[in-house]
């Protein structure tokens, strides 16, 4: 067993209002420079929807992440070694700035600087690339937000391709609309697509917290990371000619802090934590088929209490602090214990490591010919209707799995039962209008008891500021002060390169 | 993390050569400075014709590729011979006398030999002593300009192992794409105007540049009139404007060849995502409703 240590992460579906809070917060810390106006770091999207860049989940436009070959091996789907080379001056599966969206900003100063006349002055709207006002816009980085019954966007989710024309018509049912938020960073990935793909080696993992950075010294800009993550959460900068992703804000993991967006969050969606997994297991788990990708990812996630892992930990230079932050890991609970938090697009095959808690499934109704919404009489395996229905949710499960566990509807009921059972157990309890008989039986479906539920609703619904977020003692701000002083630099802000790139010396 | 500036031992081992070097340099130059021979009377009319003056140059014997130099001390002075014959080069960048004298001569420029300054005061001594001599004659065997071109474009080998013509100079009839720019294009050059001068020339190039290629590895009589007979026939005053013509159609059909080639290669690439699918969506919305 090789054990490492990884800074992880749960986002709890159920809980993000799609405020946007993160995104701005991130927005303002790392990417409001000359070249990094088109980034979001941190983007939230509206599913079904097409999201930012458009329509990142298709890789066979994409071509990002990992393939499975049919002997089990993977490769990157961009390119080989021979391909590689010979695209090298060109990758021709690089987004255009359109798929993202064009940059504005508005001539304000027009308002106060324009000549009278007969009309109001206006502030029209100006290309932060061009420099050029731009008449109309078509595209912004959540242009569907809330959209979720457009024709234009939501229709064109390639999660629902595999949906059959019944299953679509049920995301109709009520008043045509049905939509849930999808915050994204990057997924700081175990097997990440960036990485390898990188022809100047300038992308890597650190050691002891998996955080994935790309050397702003080293980026030679040949651009193949923008393809190689099928997350297309490295971007480029077209100022600076180096290619840039998020940091997870490692410098306030440093002094202690959460990373901004998880601070900011006003849903308090966001949980950070240590998790031990084992290295030696990455390349296997990566290579199996896509149904059992879910469960091995799982597996590689070792428990922080067995004194084997602690063991071998420790063999590894793991600090007990770090071990210690680990048996304290909200992650661990969510993913591990609980098992109800799943990965993003797992068949993408870089085993990300930030986990999502699926949204609940909404109400399940539907509008008899009077209009009126008539929740009565649905069958949902003999638990109460009103909650949530497996079989006919308006949020088709197929949907579901293929967003959070590559196709695998197994795993992802699984996930909804528990969840199923949390709400129908604590209904019981609070509101005390369903039977005893009811609520054994949630239980026995989502196998699952009541302290383990108890346990649940209160990391949910009632977490503390320090139960969310469990930041190991990473301590290099403490740690650096005893060759640097560490205030020097307090006056220089922003991200780029600190030492100044000269010609090779002898 | 930052990095610290730790300094490399590289330069320092670096200043450590360069200090060996020079200090063997300056103690080799004195004991060539201590030891040289006092130089002998240089021979004016040895040296004429080693430094192959005579390819292009007369002494009373008419011009040939370049003037008579009879009387040339009178018409001269010793000042302007003197900086003529070290550095032709410069002087025809900066002297009217001699940039008038390139065009009478076809723009055939006098070469730099890279003379010693004793050697410049033997020669202008001997070419104000009075002595006369002619042209360097040609001695070459019959040549056959097909066999020259083989050796100016590489299809044979020279003898002694030389390079090829081709790898440095360009002439016209060798195809459009044409030869090297290294050196001048023989075209219109004057050393190939008569095969003596050429065959003095190719004998003992006196230029540096080839005279370092050719002096280990010197052309065979039949070489250099095989090649004489080649390029004196291409030998035109110009090119044939059909010639550059053909040039710029070549460039342009390669260049057409190498973008159909990255079409071709590249074509499936990745041309937007966004707009085509808002394009196909209301393309067929309109389908839909026009049923
Ligand atoms: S999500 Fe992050 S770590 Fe994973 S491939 Fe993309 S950029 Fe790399
Ligand atoms: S701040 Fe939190 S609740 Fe708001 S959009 Fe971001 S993740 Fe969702």
């Amino acid at each position: 067993m090789d054990i490492r240590s990884h800074v992880s992460m749960v986002f709890h579906l159920d809980k993000c209002i799609g405020c946007h809070t993160c995104s701005v917060a991130c927005k303002n810390i790392w990417t409001d420079r000359k070249g990094t106006e088109y980034m979001w770091w941190n983007n939230v999207e509206t599913k079904p929807g097409t999201g930012y860049p458009t329509q990142w989940e298709d890789q066979d436009k994409y071509k990002g992440g990992w393939e499975r070959e049919e002997d089990g091996k993977i490769h990157l789907r961009l390119h080989g070694r021979k391909k590689g080379l010979s695209n090298i001056f060109f990758n021709p599966a690089l987004p255009t700035i359109d798929d993202y969206y064009e940059p504005w900003t508005y001539d304000y100063e027009n308002l106060f600087n324009a000549p009278e006349g007969d009309d109001q002055p206006t502030a029209r709207a100006v290309s932060m690339i061009t420099g050029k006002p731009m008449d109309t816009i078509e595209a912004g980085p959540n242009w569907d937000d809330d959209l979720g019954g457009s024709p234009l966007y939501a229709r064109n989710d390639v999660n629902l391709d595999d949906l059959t024309d019944d299953e679509r018509e049920q995301l109709n049912e009520l008043e045509r609309v049905v939509f849930f938020y999808l915050p994204r960073i990057c997924n700081h990935c175990l097997n990440p697509g960036c990485v390898a793909a990188c022809p100047a080696g300038a992308i890597y993992k650190r050691g002891e917290d998996g955080i994935v950075l790309i050397s702003q010294e080293k980026c030679r800009a040949w651009r193949m990371c923008i393809s190689g993550c099928p997350y297309k959460k490295t971007y480029y900068n077209w100022a600076s000619g180096k290619s840039e992703k998020c940091i997870l804000c490692y410098p306030r993991l440093e002094s202690g802090q959460p990373p901004a967006c998880f601070h900011s969050c006003v849903g308090r969606i966001r949980y950070l934590g240590v998790l031990l997994y084992d290295a030696d297991q990455i390349e296997k788990c990566a290579s199996v088929p896509d149904l059992e990708l879910v469960a091995a990812q799982r597996n590689m996630i070792q428990d922080p209490f067995d004194p084997e892992v602690i063991k071998c930990a420790k063999a590894n230079g793991i600090s007990d602090a770090m071990i210690a932050s680990a048996q304290n890991s909200p992650v661990y609970k969510f993913v591990k214990k609980w098992q109800i938090a799943l990965p993003l697009h797992a068949e993408f095959r870089t085993l990300p490591m930030l986990y999502y808690v699926p949204p609940m499934l909404p109400v399940l109704a539907k509008t008899d010919k009077d209009g009126k919404y008539d929740v009565a009489g649905l069958d949902n395996e003999g638990l109460p209707a009103m909650i949530s229905s497996l079989a006919k949710a308006r949020m088709p499960i197929k949907y579901m799995a293929r967003m959070f566990s590559a196709g695998n509807v197994k795993e992802v009921e699984d996930v909804y039962r528990k969840l199923i059972a949390v709400r129908i157990f604590k209904r019981a309890q609070k509101v005390k209008d369903y039977q005893q008989a009811e609520v054994d039986a949630a239980l026995a479906q989502g196998a699952t008891n009541p302290e383990e539920v108890e346990a649940i609703f209160r990391l949910t619904s009632l977490p503390t500021y320090e139960e969310r977020f469990v930041v190991p003692p990473l301590g290099r701000e403490v740690a650096v002060e005893a060759w640097e002083k560490p205030l020097e630099r307090k006056t220089e802000a922003g991200f780029g390169v600190r030492n100044k790139i000269a010609k090779r010396k002898f | 993390m930052i990095e610290h500036g730790k300094p490399s031992s590289h330069p320092r081992f670096f200043s450590f050569l360069l200090a060996l070097g020079i200090a063997l340099i300056f103690v080799a130059t004195l004991f060539s400075v201590a030891f040289a021979k006092p130089s002998a009377q240089v021979d004016g009319e040895a040296l004429f014709i080693a430094k192959g003056c005579n390819a292009c140059h007369t002494i009373g014997g008419g011009k040939l590729v370049g003037p008579d130099l009879q009387g040339v001390t009178e018409l001269r002075t010793n000042e302007w011979l003197t900086k003529w014959l070290t550095a032709p080069d410069q002087m025809l960048q900066t002297d009217p006398d001699a940039k008038a004298l390139l065009v009478e001569y076809n723009n055939v420029p006098m070469p730099n030999l890279g003379l010693k300054p004793e050697e410049v005061a033997a020669l202008i001594a001997y070419l104000g002593g009075g002595a006369t001599i002619s042209g360097a004659t040609a001695e070459l065997p019959a040549g056959d300009a097909t066999s020259g071109k083989a050796y100016f474009v590489g299809d044979k080998r020279f003898e002694n192992g030389g390079p090829h013509c081709i790898s440095c100079h360009s002439v016209a009839g060798i195809g459009s794409l044409g030869g090297g720019n290294l050196g001048p294009d023989l075209t219109t050059s004057g050393f190939v105007q008569s095969d003596a001068a050429f065959a003095s020339f190719m004998g003992a190039p006196s230029t540096q540049t080839m005279g370092a290629i050719w002096a280990n590895t010197p052309l065979t009589p039949q070489e250099q009139s095989d090649l004489y007979t080649f390029l004196s026939r291409a030998a035109v005053t110009k090119r044939e404007p059909s010639a550059l013509l053909q040039i710029a159609l070549l460039a342009i059909a390669g260049a057409a060849a190498l973008i159909a080639l990255a079409q071709v290669y590249w074509g499936k690439r990745l041309r937007g995502v966004r707009k085509p699918m808002i394009e196909q969506t209301l393309a067929a919305r309109k389908r839909i409703n026009a049923k």
